[in-house]
């Protein structure tokens, strides 16, 4: 049983990072964006300092979206060449990670899942809209034990995580394995707050009821546990 | 010690938003009472706390390829 303490201690601080500039011009580059007039020498030190630092969570974000290697260098590499190419809509000081994040992810939607090798795209807002109904809120709790997936072994969260809707998919990713806070989430995502909240609950129950199915062929179940 | 959570759904998403970070002092202090006197509870917090371990550190991390850094370098330098 968990005592005030651990659950005092277990939960997690976040600082207030700054957010990304206004007017992203990764979407739609125009006039409106503010252009800074950064010469060579400062862009290839912004882009060096600011942006390469994050080079290893970038790879294991688009891996993660294009579950490719290949698939995963080419988005890398078109992310950060996009970066450099808009950098003077970056402004120095600004949450650079959550920025390239962003182009990340739009890459991804424009180019890659188009040509992506998964099953037909399933269209999120149906699922959403399954799972907000009033009657999946209700019996929705997925029969699972922390005792039962706690031998479960990194292949098999991965391996339940791709199984996912990529949109179900990118919020666990973000939050969970990059950290990055619910506000941060909705400007990466182009989403408001309360469908961040909302969409990773989901994918938070889709992925519970992914390894429950492992835990059970692992034998863990309400069975042996009696 | 209470067997049967009434608010299941309500809790479990104020136990996310605590694990995430995101819960008020409002909701800090409402699970705290809950764990105090809830067994559905207790077994969702540590149930929802195991998976984002899981997906924290058990992970695999993949680290971006020398050779697609120094190819990337390369063409960012031939911009100018």
């Amino acid at each position: 049983m968990a005592t005030i303490q651990e659950v005092m201690s277990d939960t997690p601080t976040r600082d207030d990072d700054q957010l990304l500039p206004d007017g992203d011009p990764i979407d739609q580059p125009s006039a409106d964006t503010p252009a800074r007039g950064y010469t060579d020498e400062q862009k290839y030190r912004i882009f060096n300092k600011e942006f390469m630092p994050h080079i290893d969570s970038m790879y294991n974000f688009a891996f993660r979206l294009t579950t490719d290697e290949d698939d995963a260098n080419d988005l890398v590499q078109d992310t950060y060449l996009k970066a450099f190419r808009f950098i003077s809509s970056f402004e120095q000081g600004t949450n650079a990670k959550a920025w390239l994040f962003r182009i990340l992810k739009n890459s991804f939607i424009n180019d890659y899942r188009k040509k992506s090798k998964e099953p037909a795209k399933v269209d999120y807002q149906d699922v959403e809209t399954t799972y907000n109904s009033e009657d999946a809120e209700a019996e929705h709790t997925v029969d699972l034990r922390a005792e039962s997936v706690s031998d479960l072994i990194g292949d098999e969260v991965a391996t339940a995580l791709n199984s996912l809707p990529v949109d179900f998919r990118t919020v666990i990713i973000l939050c969970d394995i990059e950290g990055f806070t619910y506000e941060e989430m909705a400007k990466i995502l182009d989403i408001p707050i309360g469908t961040v909240r909302s969409r990773l609950h989901r994918a938070r129950n889709l992925l519970k009821e992914k390894l429950r199915d492992y835990a059970s062929s692992m034998g863990y179940n309400e069975e042996n546990e009696e | 010690m209470k067997e049967h959570c009434s608010h299941r759904t309500d809790c479990l998403k104020m136990i996310q938003l605590i694990l995430d970070g995101e819960a008020t002092e409002q909701q800090l202090a409402r699970l705290k009472v809950n764990l105090e006197s809830c067994k559905p509870c207790i077994e969702m917090y540590h149930l929802e706390k195991e998976v984002k371990e899981l997906l924290t550190k058990r992970m695999e991390k993949k680290c971006c390829p020398d050779q697609l850094v120094a190819t990337i370098k390369s063409k960012i330098l031939s911009f100018s």
